[in-house]
């Protein structure tokens, strides 16, 4: 899975959590706000109408029974000191003359029993007014008092600010515990990975199914049928060639035998060339079934169910050495080790494959009188890793070749003898399914091959 | 000598039968464990060689009943199965040697000769190799009837390694054969009696070097 493009689940929760979440702070930023000011504005209006109210008192009819608006300077002064606004008033009769105040406020609408309120501009400034008709016993008078929109203002913004303060905390609350929330809930997929990434590639054990919420668990159950498929059909594998080997072996170690007695058989004296091709022939089709099966069991799907088990290189190198003393005696060639301690993680039998399989061929490539050395060991890097190599001072592989060698039944052209270019092939398998790399050089003073295999490097 | 295949492939048993009846060998041969337990309940062999696939009880259950029936023949398993757990649980089981089909006639009779040799010595003071002869009791080396005078150390090595006729012998375990007289021996001390015991013991007695591990005792000198 590409992680950048699809990124991690809690990304992604915390994204589609992010905007929903916003949009519904910011309409309850303005549903806040607009509860808020109805009642701010309603008090500050019957602040207005207090005003005109306090005006009205001071109607009276005169001698004539007209109206009469008399208010001393203390009285205006009263109406007219607020520490952030300025107070206009205006007082008409029914016909709209002027009976006191500021001549030209505007007045609101058809003012009647009921305040009416609008708003407007009035020497310069925004204002609020307030008109209210008084029924007096000398007629009918409309009250208008007005004021700048200053305090207004200061308060709208003190309490929109409150507001916008209080549901960012609110949404950073939020986002908060949804990001803890995410992180405690995805612990289980977290372990879940952790489970996965700590094993190696070839466990295919099953999964703890216990430990991961239920909406994982088809996912683990369906890995753990996996890894259950996979490593039935690698024992399959595993089984089927077992059985090839059978099939294959047991005949031809019948016809092998018989050809060897028939050359010693003085009756068959005549026959005894044509019998030693025969037996060679036979003992080529045994050698190239072996490694085909060898081959085959080396491979991922076969590999997988092989066991692997910390083992020590030097009981495998002293061991094929041993084993292939034989051989390099009857060809004249020096076959000795340089075995220190390596202990790797790997299967004992594939190993010695491999390591047979070098040592074949280098005892096969290397003429008489030559020296072959299997060395293992930690190399001198910092990391020191472990590896097994096999050196010869034979014809060695030109440069050019040395990619083309391990490729199956590539054999380069003019070499000798009668194998049937899958020992490289075999190596480069086993190796891969250790996790160790193949590597190619001339050996010492730049002649023969050096073959060396270093793990825990691939 | 008298062996005993258990082998149900005809053609194999045959070349079998014949190759080692050649080396000098008695051979019988059955098909199956069955008839390879009523075989051994008749009479005594010096080995067994046993294929694992057989028909009905298979090698593994056969060697496992024969160990617990108190049989201590040496056991060759001679099989198309070459998987390592197959090696193991063979070796663990109680079989001596394991040899893989197909195989070369001389490779099989030497097998044969070196675990009748090994499970002879326990019983018998004589070890023959080529043209060694050892009296184990005696402590006697004869080279084609000559006597030869080793070193009590000289002898150790020769006897282990006379024990293990054909096998590669670690340098370090004959060192232990020969440090139980001497303490801080190197392996450098085995070099030198393995030098001077190719002198005195001449050109007909192989001691092979395998460089970097250990010797080897061979049956001939070619």
């Amino acid at each position: 899975m590409d992680a950048a493009r699809s990124g991690t689940i809690r990304r992604r929760l915390l994204l589609i959590l992010l905007g929903p979440l916003t949009l519904l702070l910011s309409l309850g930023i303005v549903l806040d706000y607009s509860a808020g000011m109805a009642p701010l504005q309603a008090a500050f209006d019957q602040a207005l109408v207090n005003e005109t109210l306090a005006i009205a008192a001071q109607l009276r009819p005169d001698a004539a029974g007209a109206i009469q608006f008399d208010l001393p300077q203390q009285a205006i002064d009263v109406l007219r000191s607020d520490k952030d606004d300025t107070v206009y008033y205006l007082v008409q009769d029914a016909s709209g003359a002027t009976l006191g105040g500021d001549a030209g406020l505007p007045v609101a609408g058809h003012a009647g029993a009921n305040p009416a309120f609008r708003d407007a501009q009035f020497a310069g400034h925004s204002v609020r007014a307030a008109s209210y008709r008084v029924n007096t016993t000398a007629g009918t008078a409309t009250i208008t008092v007005a004021e700048t929109t200053r305090k207004r203002l200061h308060a709208r913004r003190r309490m929109l600010t409150t507001i916008i303060l209080s549901d960012l905390v609110q949404l950073a609350g939020i986002l908060a515990t949804v990001w803890l929330g995410v992180r405690i809930g995805l612990r289980p997929l977290l372990s879940l990975r952790t489970q996965i990434d700590s094993r190696s590639a070839r466990d295919l054990a099953p999964l703890d199914e216990t430990q991961v919420p239920g909406e994982v668990q088809p996912l683990t159950r369906a890995l753990n049928r996996l890894f259950a498929t996979v490593r039935a059909t690698a024992q399959g594998q595993l089984q089927f060639l077992a059985n090839a080997a059978h099939q294959l072996r047991t005949p031809m170690a019948g016809l092998q035998t018989q050809i060897e007695l028939l050359i010693q058989d003085p009756a068959a004296a005549q026959l005894r060339g044509p019998l030693t091709g025969m037996l060679n022939g036979t003992r080529r089709l045994g050698h190239t079934a072996n490694q085909l099966l060898a081959l085959a069991r080396a491979e991922p799907t076969a590999a997988a169910a092989v066991d692997f088990r910390e083992l020590d290189l030097r009981g495998i190198a002293e061991e094929v050495v041993a084993r292939q003393f034989e051989t390099a005696l009857q060809r004249h060639i020096d076959l000795g080790v340089e075995a220190a301690h390596a202990r790797v993680n790997g299967s004992g039998w594939l190993l010695r494959e491999l390591l047979d399989n070098l040592v074949d061929n280098a005892l096969a490539y290397t003429p008489a009188e030559g020296r072959v050395t299997v060395r293992c060991g930690v190399d001198d890097g910092a990391a020191g890793h472990a590896f097994l190599e096999v050196e010869d001072d034979g014809p060695g592989i030109a440069p050019e070749l040395r990619a083309r060698v391990v490729e199956r039944f590539y054999r380069p052209p003019g070499t000798p003898g009668e194998g049937c270019g899958l020992g490289l092939a075999i190596v480069d398998e086993i190796a891969r399914a250790h996790h160790a790399a193949l590597r190619i050089d001339d050996g010492a003073h730049h002649t023969g091959t050096r073959v060396r295999i270093t793990f825990g490097v691939a | 000598m008298r062996i005993l295949i258990i082998e149900d492939d005809a053609l194999v048993a045959d070349g079998m039968r014949r190759g080692l009846s050649q080396s000098g060998f008695a051979v019988d041969h059955v098909t199956s464990a069955e008839l390879a337990e009523a075989a051994l309940t008749q009479e005594n062999f010096d080995l067994l060689l046993v294929d694992l696939g057989l028909p009905g009880a298979d090698g593994f259950d056969l060697i496992k009943r024969l160990r617990r029936g108190g049989n201590a023949a040496p056991v060759l398993i001679v099989t198309a199965r070459d998987a390592l757990a197959d090696r193991v649980s063979a070796l663990d089981l109680g079989a001596d040697d394991y040899l893989v089909k197909p195989f070369a006639l001389p490779e099989l009779a030497a097998r044969c000769r070196a675990l009748i040799r090994r499970s002879k010595s326990s019983s018998n003071s004589d070890l023959s190799i080529g043209a060694l002869r050892l009296d184990i009791s005696r402590r006697e080396t004869k080279v084609h009837a000559r006597p030869v005078d080793l070193t009590r150390r000289e002898w150790a090595i020769l006897e282990c390694l006379a024990l293990h006729a054909g096998q590669v012998v670690a340098k370090d375990r004959l060192q232990q054969a020969i440090s139980s007289w001497e303490d801080g021996i190197t392996t450098n001390a085995v070099e030198v009696y393995i030098s001077r015991l190719r002198g005195k013991l001449g050109d007909d007695v192989a001691i092979r070097t395998v460089r970097g591990l250990g010797y080897r005792l061979d049956e001939s000198a070619a």
